[in-house]
């Protein structure tokens, strides 16, 4: 409520000009008094004198004292100070205007600097407490994981951190379903309302909507009755807009950092080019097991175990680190996918997760190029003693992330993971052994001679096996 | 000793928020005096000495560096604390504001709080206040 007084009206320079020049017209003494009868104006006044109340919107504010023609200047003061009233009332307003023109001006100069989804979001609840009156506020999302709305930044004694709401449960569950922001200002007879820990009695909520979707919720409440307005309503808002697309603004940053670490950490696995497809196919390359015709690439160092005996540990991870590196660089130039690594042996696929249609010319080209690198990594040791062989085979396998929720291998299951194991098993040191189909599939490209046949466990046929000439 | 603001700006609403904003210093005895133009505010720094004065920038005739600097030179007037206020996105010329003397620099839209942290400190007035 906004005060007169009557002693502040009385020092303007201008009017007590006036009113010595009128008491002078009056020709009578006349004298000012407050509320309380403390003399503000005026010779102390004898006490046959009359009292005229000056008054402010039916209160009084004080006194002016004289004969009968006092009761004039009563009432001039009374206008006058009900005309202060009124440019105070305006002035406050026009004060208050001012106040929001700068808080959302500032809100949005620092929603643009920040890409913190947290501290958007309390950025948000804090400006939008400042300027509405209220006990606490809060700023809930929509998980993607839960599916349920998180307090993700609240402010104000009441707020349990860990409220958690289900979209269309309480008021606020049920506005961010609608997508319409309201005012609840008897939260307590709103069938909506279901009662929790917190402590309020009206509220706004609003919800953070973009273009697309709706985000979450911002909600500003008081533990007293209070009367929201359509004014708070319209604020409350357009603070809302402003997060929702901040907030927006901080997720696309969030996933985008996800994004570039899910890329570091796959890049170990599978060449770069094969991650930017993946990221980039917007749901057409799949890593849920599969059918797929792919070749699978084993390759293994001979006698490895014997010759690491003459190293210290610490070496042998060394050299195995050099040349697995080497290796590995050659399976991505060919666009292979490495599997696994164990201990020395590392399995390759070409073919998956992308599809490569000539996958068989990739396999061998990546064999041979295997072969040739070995000879000339810098390490001596490493070239004198790390004499692989190396096992092909093609054909349709179970391809994809298997495994359980808490560790998935991104690999290749069935009889021809089994075959290029196995041939690679048998194949001597330098040596490439291959399958039917990949000679089929490679016939003119390479040169080729024939191995032999070889019996498989459970199967009853052999099966054909030939050597790369290289 | 009763203290008195002085608040110097052409635009009638920037005085009338300035002066709403430091309304509750009234009841601390504060005097708030306002003035339209350089003139105005030069005669009235004369006659009332103010000990703060917010001053625009950019007014005509006689702008707001002019008045600063005829206050703490041509008047020698150093404790009058003076407080320019500069419109946001236009570039304050801090040079100049040091030439002239100012003690400090305001961009508009002010932020009301800190107009009345600042007067309040700058009056020598505690906070419980």
């Amino acid at each position: 409520m906004i005060q007169i007084s009557l002693k502040k009206l009385l020092l303007k320079k201008e009017f007590s000009v006036i009113l010595s020049n009128i008491n002078q017209a009056l020709g009578a003494p006349i004298s000012i008094q407050d509320r309380g009868g403390n003399l503000l104006w005026g010779e102390v006044s004898n006490s046959e004198f009359n009292k005229y109340p000056v008054t402010v919107e039916k209160e009084i504010i004080g006194w002016v004292v004289g004969d009968e023609k006092a009761s004039t200047i009563a009432q001039l003061l009374s206008y006058l100070a009900n005309e202060e009233l009124q440019k105070k009332i305006l002035a406050r307003e026009t004060l208050d205007k001012y106040k929001e023109i700068n808080l959302l001006y500032n809100i949005s100069e620092k929603f643009t600097a920040c890409l913190v989804l947290k501290e958007v979001a309390k950025l948000a609840i804090e400006e939008a407490t400042k300027i509405i009156k209220s006990t606490s506020a809060s700023a809930m999302l929509l998980s993607e994981k839960t599916g349920n709305l998180e307090i993700i930044a609240a402010c104000g004694k009441e707020y349990h951190h860990k409220t958690i709401l289900l979209p269309g449960e309480g008021i606020a569950g049920n506005i961010f379903l609608t997508g319409i922001a309201e005012i609840v200002n008897d939260v307590e007879s709103d069938p909506r309302f279901v009662r929790g820990a917190n402590q309020v009695k009206s509220l706004i909520c609003a919800p953070l909507k973009t273009q697309d979707a709706v985000l979450g919720i911002l909600t500003i409440s008081n533990e007293e009755l209070v009367n929201y307005t359509a004014h708070d309503l319209k604020l409350f808002t357009a603070v809302a807009s402003q997060a929702a697309s901040a907030i927006e603004n901080a997720l696309l940053h969030e996933n985008k950092l996800k994004e570039e670490r899910i890329k570091s950490n796959l890049e170990r696995y599978i060449p770069a080019q094969v991650v930017q497809a993946i990221l980039h196919s917007k749901g057409y390359i799949s890593l849920a097991p599969a059918n797929k015709n792919i070749s699978i690439l084993f390759s293994d160092i001979r006698n490895f175990t014997t010759k690491c005996e003459e190293l210290a540990p610490e070496a042998i991870v060394e050299y195995l680190n050099e040349y697995l590196t080497n290796m590995v660089e050659v399976i991505f130039e060919q666009g292979g996918t490495v599997n696994k690594f164990v201990g020395d042996m590392i399995v390759a696929m070409f073919g998956a997760p992308s599809t490569l249609v000539d996958n068989e010319r990739r396999a061998i080209e990546t064999a041979i190029r295997m072969q040739n690198r070995i000879k000339n990594i810098s390490v001596p040791w490493i070239r004198k003693n790390f004499i692989t062989g190396i096992g092909l085979s093609s054909g349709e396998v179970v391809v994809g992330n298997i495994g359980s929720p808490q560790h998935m291998d991104y690999t290749a299951i069935g009889d021809k993971v089994n075959i290029a194991s196995r041939l690679q098993s048998i194949a001597k040191g330098e040596q490439i052994l291959i399958t039917q189909s990949i000679y089929e599939a490679t016939e003119n490209l390479f040169e080729f001679k024939e191995f032999g046949t070889i019996q498989l466990k459970g199967k009853k046929e052999a099966i054909k096996v030939f050597e790369v000439v290289y | 000793m009763s203290k008195t603001i002085l608040i110097v700006d052409d635009e009638p609403h920037i005085r009338l928020l300035l002066e709403q904003t430091l309304e509750d210093l009234e009841d601390e005895g504060v005097e708030i005096l306002t003035a339209s133009n350089g003139e105005d505010a030069l005669e009235i720094i004369k006659t009332q000495k103010p000990d703060l004065v917010f001053l625009d920038v950019m007014m005509p005739k006689m702008n707001g560096f002019e008045v600063c600097k005829t206050v703490k030179n041509d008047l020698v007037m150093p404790d009058i604390y003076i407080i320019m206020l500069t419109a946001k996105g236009q570039e304050f010329d801090k040079q100049k504001g040091n030439e002239v003397g100012a003690d400090l620099y305001m961009t508009k839209p002010f932020d009301p709080d800190e107009v009345m942290e600042k007067s309040i400190k700058i009056l020598g007035f505690s906070t419980s206040n």
